[in-house]
C-alpha cells in the first residue's frame, strides 16, 4: 500500500538563471525517478506548497532531473528563492507522455512559447534518440525579448544537430538583435513542413496555443496531428482531485498533452 | 433470504455493535434526521424512518480535512441507517478513489474497514428525488445488511457474507412481513412519484442530453445562476462532490524538510478553484462554474463513469441559498433543448 500523497526527498543541487523570471534547477532525488518526454511531476517546496512541472532534462538520466521553471505565484516565488543543497519533495510522472513511437517516419514541428520551451527541451532530447526515424525537426520558438530566450547557451549546440532547424523569434527586439521579430505565428510558413505527414507540438502561454493552433489548421494538419500541452491548475495530479478537469478529461490524468481532436468540442479550452 | 429482527432484540443488536465499532445513525433533531455518533445511552432515540439525513455520510471516509503524510491505521465504523441515495453516492465515491490506476488508500482503508447497514425510507422529502436520476428510495447495493422497517421491527435483507456473520442467527421473515415490506417501497415510490409529478411532465429529455444540448447556450446559464451567491454550500453538503485540495503546512517553525500535507475538501464553485499562477482562470464567471458543476453531474460523468453522478438527494436544494432547484434547472435546460432535438 502506497501514499500517493507523499513526495520523494530530492535536494537541490544548481541553480541556473535562464532571464530575470525563469530559473533551472538541478533535483537530486534519494532515489532515481523515470519520466517520459511530456510526462510531469510535482515539486514540493516543504511548508509551503507543491506544484506541477515538467522535467526539461533527458530522460535517459533518473539520478537528477531538471525544471525550468517561471516565477508567476506563491510557490513558485519560493522555488526561486532555492539554493544549492535546500531540500525539496518530487512526487510523479503522471499524466501521459508524448506518443514518440508514433512519430517515426514523420516529420515534427516544435512550436514554443516563453517558458514553454521546457517541456520541449524533454522532447527534445527524446527526439534526438529517435532522429534516424525521424524525417526532420523543425523547432520555431518565440519568447517577449531577447533577454526572455531560456537556453540561449544550449541553443546554438541544438542548431547542429542532425535534421533539426530551429527558428526563433522575439516579440520585441532589443540591441544586437539581429533574428526576426514578431509573434511565434510569424515564423510558421506554409512549406516548413509537410502538414499530410508531419505532427505538431506545441506548448506556450494558453493564448499563444490558440493562435497556433488556428494557424496550424489553416495549414492542413489534421486535428489528430496537433499535439498541445494543456495548463490547468492541479492539486493531486492522480485524478481524484477534480481539479484540472478540462470537459470530461483530467488534464492530469488524460493529459497533460492532448491532441486538438480530443478537445475541439469543448467550448473555449484555453 | 429475508430475516426478521424486532425492535427489542434490534436494540441489542446495536449494543453487540458498539463493542466492536463506532456506530453512526440517523437521531432526530428539529424535526430532521441527522447524523449521530451512537453510544449505550442514545440507541433509542436512533430513528429510521423518514428519509436521509441532513448531512450525507461523506465525511465518514473522506474527512473534511486530513493530514495525509501518513496512511491511517482507521477503527471500525458502521453507518447504520444509509439510505439509497446514500449508498449510490457511496459507489461513486468508491469508484473515484478506488478506480484506475492510482488508488486513493487514505479513502479505501476506512472504507475497507466499514459496516453498511442500510434503510428503506419510509417517506420522501419535498426535495428528494432520486426516482429521476435512476435510484430508489431503498438501498440496492453496497450494503451489508438493509433493514426494512414493518410492524414490530425490520426485514432484514443481507447483502454480504460480513452482514450475515454480523446479524448472527434469526427467524425467517414471514409472507405477511415481506408483503408489508413490497407495500412501504410502493408506497414511498407513489409518493416520490407525486413529489415530482410536475418534473416529469415537464422533462421529455433526459438529463445528459438536455447538459449536452445546452453546453453552449450561455444565456441560459446566466439565467440559472441569476440567485447563486457562491456560497459553495451545494458542493460541500453533496453527497459526491469529492473535490479536494492538498495544502502544505510548515511543521515547526523553521524551514525543514518536515512538511504537513492536508488533503481538505474544495469547492468548485469558488472562483480560485481553477485559477493557475499568473492569475488565468479557465473559468473566472460564476455562471461557468455552476455550468460545470452540473456538466460533472450530469454530462462528464456519464462518459467517464457510465452514471450521473447526482443520486438525487436533493441535500444541494435544501442547502441553498438562493433557492436552486437542480430540478427547475434541469426543467428549464429541457424547455431551451430545441424541438427538433427532442424528436430525435
Amino acid at each position: 500500500m502506497e501514499n500517493l500523497y507523499k513526495p520523494v526527498k530530492a535536494r537541490t543541487e544548481k541553480v541556473i538563471t535562464e532571464t530575470s523570471n525563469i530559473k533551472t534547477f538541478l533535483f537530486r532525488p534519494e532515489k532515481p525517478l523515470a519520466f517520459l518526454p511530456g510526462q510531469f511531476m510535482l515539486v514540493t517546496v516543504p511548508g509551503a506548497g507543491e506544484c506541477a512541472f515538467t522535467p526539461s532534462s533527458d530522460y535517459r538520466i533518473t539520478e537528477t532531473l531538471e525544471f525550468t521553471i517561471m516565477r508567476a505565484g506563491s510557490v513558485t516565488s519560493l522555488i526561486h528563492q532555492l539554493k544549492a543543497g535546500d531540500p525539496v519533495g518530487l512526487r510523479g510522472p503522471y499524466g501521459k507522455p508524448y506518443p514518440l513511437k508514433d512519430f517515426h517516419g514523420k516529420e515534427i514541428y516544435v512550436i514554443g512559447g516563453g517558458v514553454g520551451l521546457a517541456p520541449l527541451r524533454a522532447l527534445l532530447y527524446g527526439l534526438d534518440h529517435e532522429i534516424d526515424h525521424l524525417k526532420k525537426v523543425e523547432v520555431r520558438f518565440g519568447a517577449r525579448t531577447p533577454a526572455d530566450i531560456a537556453y540561449r547557451d544550449a541553443i546554438p549546440q541544438w542548431q547542429k544537430r542532425k535534421k533539426t532547424k530551429i527558428v526563433i523569434s522575439v516579440d520585441t527586439a532589443g540591441p544586437g538583435w539581429t533574428g526576426n521579430v514578431g509573434l511565434v505565428t510569424t515564423i510558421l510558413e506554409d512549406d516548413d513542413v509537410d502538414p499530410n505527414n508531419a505532427v505538431a507540438v506545441v506548448c506556450g502561454p494558453p493564448i499563444m496555443m490558440k493562435f497556433v493552433n488556428t494557424r496550424l489548421l489553416a495549414m492542413g494538419f489534421a486535428p489528430k496531428n496537433i499535439y498541445l500541452s494543456m495548463e490547468k491548475n492541479m492539486s493531486c495530479g492522480i485524478g481524484k482531485c477534480f481539479h484540472c478537469n478540462l470537459g470530461k478529461y483530467f488534464v492530469c490524468k488524460d493529459g497533460p498533452v492532448f491532441t486538438w481532436e480530443q478537445i475541439k468540442d469543448i467550448p473555449e479550452p484555453w | 433470504m429475508e430475516y426478521f429482527i424486532d425492535n427489542a432484540n434490534f436494540i441489542d443488536f446495536v449494543k453487540k455493535l458498539l463493542e466492536t465499532s463506532r456506530v453512526l445513525a440517523p437521531v432526530e433533531q428539529y424535526q430532521r434526521n441527522c447524523i449521530q455518533r451512537i453510544t449505550p445511552d442514545n440507541i433509542q432515540a436512533i430513528n429510521l424512518s423518514d428519509f436521509r439525513t441532513v448531512e450525507p455520510f461523506k465525511a465518514c471516509f473522506f474527512a473534511l480535512d486530513e493530514q495525509v503524510n501518513d496512511l491511517p491505521e482507521p477503527k471500525p465504523l458502521t453507518l447504520l441507517g444509509a439510505r439509497g441515495c446514500d449508498l449510490e453516492a457511496l459507489e461513486v465515491e468508491d469508484r473515484v478513489f478506488g478506480e484506475g490506476d492510482f488508488k486513493d488508500e487514505f479513502y479505501l482503508k476506512r472504507r475497507e474497514n466499514s459496516f453498511i447497514i442500510g434503510a428503506d425510507c419510509t417517506g420522501c422529502g419535498k426535495t428528494c428525488f432520486c426516482t429521476m436520476v435512476g435510484g430508489q428510495p431503498f438501498p440496492v447495493k453496497l450494503f451489508d445488511l438493509n433493514l426494512s422497517p414493518v410492524k414490530g421491527g425490520y426485514v432484514v435483507e443481507v447483502g454480504s457474507e460480513k452482514g450475515k456473520k454480523l446479524i448472527g442467527e434469526l427467524p425467517a421473515a414471514t409472507a405477511e412481513q415481506l408483503q408489508a415490506k413490497a407495500e412501504l417501497r410502493q408506497r414511498t415510490l407513489a409518493a416520490l412519484d407525486e413529489t415530482n409529478l410536475e418534473y416529469k411532465c415537464r422533462c421529455s429529455v433526459d438529463w445528459k442530453d438536455a447538459h449536452k444540448a445546452n453546453l453552449e447556450n450561455q444565456k441560459a446559464w446566466k439565467e440559472v445562476t441569476k440567485n447563486c451567491v457562491e456560497c459553495s454550500a451545494c458542493n460541500f453538503i453533496c453527497p459526491t462532490c469529492t473535490c479536494f485540495l492538498l495544502l502544505d503546512a510548515p511543521v515547526d517553525s523553521q524551514w525543514s524538510t518536515v512538511n504537513s500535507r492536508h488533503k481538505v475538501w474544495d469547492a468548485c464553485l469558488k472562483n480560485g478553484y481553477a485559477r493557475v499562477a499568473g492569475g488565468a482562470n479557465s473559468r473566472p464567471l460564476l455562471y461557468q462554474r455552476l455550468q460545470n458543476r452540473y456538466h460533472c453531474k450530469f454530462d462528464y460523468s456519464h462518459d467517464r463513469l457510465g452514471r450521473y453522478t447526482c443520486v438525487g438527494c436533493g441535500r444541494c436544494i435544501d442547502a441553498c441559498a438562493g433557492n436552486i432547484d437542480m430540478r427547475e434547472v434541469y426543467a428549464e435546460l429541457v424547455r431551451q433543448v430545441p424541438l427538433t432535438a427532442k424528436l430525435e
